[in-house]
């Protein structure tokens, strides 16, 4: 068999570059939000007893289209994965990873005594 | 004819041409430290999830027409220039998969190109890109780079 390790030696040769790794992870990191949600949503619908067509027909959308979404890793719009989450009772939210950072007014030293 | 577990992650390797250029190689050493990152972080996470999972999103793409049987990684650089790898899936019966030489399915990256925003490869751009994809396929066991 050949040896197919080649792809993986580069990738490690190129993780040890700073620049590269920060980018490599955030893309990683990114493409696997997306995922997570996906398969949140998919989880929520299997638990709510509807099909993927039960949910398409909720949201007004193609059953291709739903199924497509819960069955390979897209990039769904915003606004589907929106309504996807209302039609299965939940919400987006936003969840900050680190705290806040210091906004420019409160970086500014207070006036006065 | 057993075939690989559906989710079992696919390798990743690099076409090799006769004279032992490596075009991906090449290719990715050539971009822009971001682009590159971008581009194999997007590749190893379809050969994670693996290929037969992971469609559009913008950042691997099935091609169609005279491209067909191609996938590309799409990602995007300084003033928007566009660069792409174009993969072809090695998938099949574990007989098919030894006879090319390899032990589970994998995702062959042929070559890479770029270009500016809002312009298109041209014909003769994508017949090169097809005739190193001829190449590759035409070699048992595949010439990859080692």
């Amino acid at each position: 068999m050949l040896d197919t390790g080649h792809h993986r030696l580069r990738v490690d040769e190129r993780l040890e570059d700073p620049e590269f790794r920060a980018e490599y992870e955030r893309t990683r990191r990114e493409l696997a939000q997306v995922n997570a949600i996906m398969q949140s949503l998919d989880d929520l619908r299997v638990n709510a007893g509807l099909s993927k067509a039960d949910l398409a027909r909720e949201i007004g959308r193609n059953d291709a289209v739903v199924r497509r979404l819960f069955t390979a890793r897209v990039n769904p719009e915003l606004r589907t994965v929106a309504a996807l989450a209302a039609a299965l009772d939940a919400e987006i939210r936003i969840v900050p990873r680190r705290r806040r950072r210091t906004t420019k007014t409160e970086r500014v030293a207070p006036t006065g005594a | 004819m057993p075939t690989a577990a559906v989710h079992e992650p696919w390798d990743v390797i690099y076409y090799a041409a006769g004279d032992g250029r490596c075009p991906v190689d090449e290719f990715l050493d050539g971009c822009p430290t971001k682009v590159s990152a971008q581009l194999i972080a997007v590749l190893d996470d379809v050969a994670d999830a693996p290929p037969p999972r992971y469609s559009g999103g913008g950042r691997w793409e099935a091609m169609h027409r005279d491209m067909g049987g191609f996938y590309e990684v799409r990602a995007q650089g300084p003033s928007r220039e566009q660069f792409r790898l174009f993969c072809i899936l090695e998938n099949g019966t574990s007989e098919e998969l030894a006879r090319r030489g390899l032990s589970r399915p994998a995702i062959a990256v042929v070559t890479g190109l770029r270009k500016p925003w809002k312009t298109a490869f041209s014909e003769r751009d994508y017949e090169s890109v097809r005739r190193l994809g001829v190449d590759h396929r035409a070699q048992f066991p595949r010439r990859i780079k080692e």
